[in-house]
């Protein structure tokens, strides 16, 4: 009778998910400004960086993962002007460094070459690309660890995980 | 035309009349239409229906744009609503919006609501504590406020009565100060926590670490199943609406139980404008009702009327019921209507770590937490404040991944969970003491969006409520550090009254009309048929999570009520 009466109103309720009701959407999709924050080669570089922070290997990296649209989306909705700005001069200044160290844009340089400028920006001293820096990794992160790829196949998040134990012995490797 | 009109009237006309379809409204509606009354209930937002309204309750956390974080506009654009925990968006279109619900800060005071069918039923924090005769006692021992005109014994059936069909999970802990109820299968507390337990246990003897009682159904019982609703499935989502009725909701329960009846017509769109008053027969005749979507004016009749608005929106309906027989607002003579606003102080936490248990981990998840009952000046006065505060406590298994690095080695690093020390934390829900001058009135010229006269919020902390925590924060982090906790911290995050969204009182119950609004039966004194069992009526607040109680008065309201009509006196 119970999982009767669960299945049912599970049915009905995914029947509900088709579409938000326009109360629902109002408070963000009407709202928010449609149009990206960065020109298409940023768009492009962008992509460049998150794949670069975290790469394809045996599984599918940030850039495949669609994470550079995610960084593009959070930045541009939920950051004030400023991040917005950073995030645009901080991407058009990695394309002009690799110009002027590997003379190639960011996108035609080496998957090393990428990986190291990436990394002496994290290690360096300018300030204002640091700061840039650091909220793009940690958005890729964000957007990489809960993305459905790594969520279904990797951290296998439990939607319904229909119990709790409050003392269970730690799952060794 | 004539008979248009008689015709007209008595469609609008019902025995009973619910305003508001939240925690204590739904109800109002259950119990009066279960009894056969013809009931209107009236919800000033629109419909949301089980399951079929709740469209983000199935989707996955990577379904949601910004991973549950709210665009700054919106944010910018409400910051009343953004200050509350749980509006994200999984849940922002329960929320009311800042700018259509306009409202004046004397003092800053945030005023979260649900204007929907359930109102913040679907939002709430779902723990369900009951009072002990000490909660009730407390006004007249310690001299604030006026007497409760009820005592713990009045209301223990009816805590009984909504225990069974609204499914509380609990532990028979056999603590005076923290009375048993009707239980389901208790959730457990996990390692960590019961250490704590003990430890307490053996320090302090009045101080107990019991887990939460909270109103899920961790074991269906039939009256459940017949409510089409099933066992909490642990999803912790419940800001979404719970897919299973999992969780107690009006829209879950007490809603369609009502409408099951036959008896009960839900008008969504209402805004209360006021209680019409009938000057020759000395009481409430009927509302009159602005149509959200028309804003036309329209009356409704009945022979009863249950105000269940919500604390202060049911303060904003008396106060701007005006008649020759009542100039300052429906039955009060007393000037007392709007007065002895309090709230609970949420304002400290304290967080620590430990290192023990480091083989041991939790597995699932838990929609509930630990509780400390008040034990601070329960038996008798002891410190140089009035009441105490009861906490949350809650232990977790920190786990992290190494974030360092780039490229393949940063990707290795995401891939593997580490386990760090357990985090453990607690935060203060303070009784605060109902003041005159914590106050609500209705501004003189200013209009809401409705037309409805703004309400102006005048609620403030006190030294009594300062000293609370700061003794709060002294005695959980030494009974935090007694137990070998480390990192003890505490904080004071000074977040504004109204907050704790347990905002009470204004229509406070007493045994005198001249210093209080409501009797014992939550019935107005001087309109015997106009009740008011939501937040409104509590003459004090005590510290416990205060939803359960409200249920039990409209239970024990309705019983009254309609056992009165039936013997003519109303």
């Amino acid at each position: 009778m119970e999982r009767r009466v669960a299945l049912k109103s599970m049915a009905v309720a995914m029947g509900a998910m088709a579409g938000l009701p326009s109360w629902a959407s109002g408070w963000s999709k009407s709202v928010v400004a449609k149009g990206g924050l960065l020109s298409a080669d940023q768009s492009k570089n962008l992509t460049m960086i998150v794949e670069t922070i975290i790469p394809k290997t045996d599984t599918p990296g940030a850039g495949e993962l669609g994470v550079g649209d995610f960084v593009q989306k959070m930045v541009k909705d939920c950051y004030d002007s400023k991040a917005q700005a950073g995030l645009s001069s901080g991407i058009s200044n990695i394309d002009e460094q690799s110009v002027q160290r590997f003379g190639k844009s960011y996108a035609d340089a080496s998957k090393e070459q990428r990986l190291q400028l990436l990394q002496d920006i994290e290690k360096g001293s300018d300030a204002a690309q640091k700061a840039f820096f650091s909220m793009v990794k940690n958005l890729t992160i964000q957007g990489y660890m809960t993305s459905e790829y790594v969520m279904t196949n990797i951290t296998h998040y439990e939607m319904i995980p229909a119990r709790y134990h409050g003392c269970v012995p730690v799952k060794k490797g | 035309m004539a008979n248009f009109n008689i015709d007209s009237k008595k469609a609008r006309t019902y025995d009973a009349i619910v305003i508001g379809s939240g925690i204590s409204g739904g109800w109002s509606a259950k119990e009066l239409t279960e009894k056969g009354l013809k009931t209107l209930v009236l919800e000033r937002g629109r419909d949301v229906q089980h399951i079929k309204d709740y469209p983000t309750t199935n989707m996955m956390p990577w379904e949601f744009e910004h991973r549950e974080r709210l665009p700054k506009e919106i944010v910018d654009a409400n910051p009343i609503a953004a200050s509350c925990y749980n509006f994200k968006e999984s849940s922002a279109h329960f929320f009311a919006k800042d700018n259509e619900h306009p409202y004046i800060q004397e003092k800053p005071f945030d005023w979260i609501r649900g204007y929907q069918v359930g109102g913040k039923s679907l939002l709430w924090a779902r723990q369900t504590q009951r009072w002990s005769k000490y909660d009730f006692e407390g006004p007249a021992r310690d001299g604030f406020a006026v007497e409760w005109p009820i005592g713990y014994d009045d209301i223990a059936p009816w805590y009984s009565h909504v225990e069974k069909f609204a499914g509380i999970t609990g532990n028979k802990d056999g603590i005076d100060t923290l009375p048993d109820g009707e239980f389901l299968v208790p959730h457990d507390l996990n390692c960590v926590e019961k250490y704590f337990k003990e430890q307490v246990a053996k320090q302090y003897k009045d101080r107990h670490i019991i887990i939460g009682r909270a109103a899920h159904i961790t074991d269906p019982q039939q009256i459940h199943l017949d409510q089409g609703r099933a066992k909490c499935q642990h999803r912790t989502i419940c800001e979404r609406g719970c897919p299973f009725g999992g969780y107690f909701s009006s829209n879950a329960s007490t809603i369609p139980w009502a409408m099951k009846t036959g008896n009960m017509t839900l008008r969504p769109h209402s805004v209360v404008h006021s209680i019409i008053y009938d000057e020759k027969k000395q009481k409430a005749s009927g509302v009159r009702v602005i149509d959200a979507n028309t804003k036309q004016m329209m009356e409704f009749y009945a022979d009863i009327i249950f105000l269940n608005a919500a604390a202060l929106n049911s303060n904003l309906v008396l106060l701007n019921s005006i008649s020759n027989r009542f100039p300052n607002g429906l039955g009060n003579d007393s000037g007392v209507l709007g007065k002895y606003v309090a709230f609970h102080n949420y304002r400290a936490t304290v967080s620590g770590e430990y290192e023990g248990f480091l083989d041991s981990t939790t597995d699932g998840r838990r929609p509930n937490s630990g509780y400390i009952p008040r034990f601070r000046n329960v038996y008798k006065q002891e410190t140089d404040f009035l009441r105490g505060y009861a906490a949350g406590f809650g232990a977790n298994r920190n786990t992290y991944n190494d974030r360092s690095g780039l490229g393949e080695s940063l990707k290795a690093g995401l891939a593997e969970t580490k386990y760090g020390n357990w985090s453990v934390g607690s935060h203060m829900m303070g009784e605060t003491i109902p003041k005159e001058s914590n106050y609500v009135a209705l501004d003189k010229s200013e209009k809401d969006p409705f037309g409805m006269p703004k309400l102006r919020i005048s609620v403030g902390y006190d030294d009594n409520d300062e000293k609370m925590v700061k003794d709060y924060m002294e005695q959980v982090s030494e009974m935090f550090t007694q137990a070998g906790f480390k990192n003890v911290r505490s904080n004071d995050n000074h977040r504004k009254p109204g907050n704790d969204i347990h905002e009470m009182g204004g229509v406070r119950m007493g045994k005198d009309p001249k210093t209080s609004l409501l009797n014992k039966w939550n019935q107005l004194h001087l309109c015997k048929n106009v009740f008011v069992t939501d937040g409104a009526s509590m003459t004090s607040t005590s510290t416990q999570n205060p939803s359960l109680t409200y249920m039990a008065l409209s239970a024990r309201a309705v019983d009254y009520a309609v056992k009165q009509m039936k013997a003519k006196n109303l």
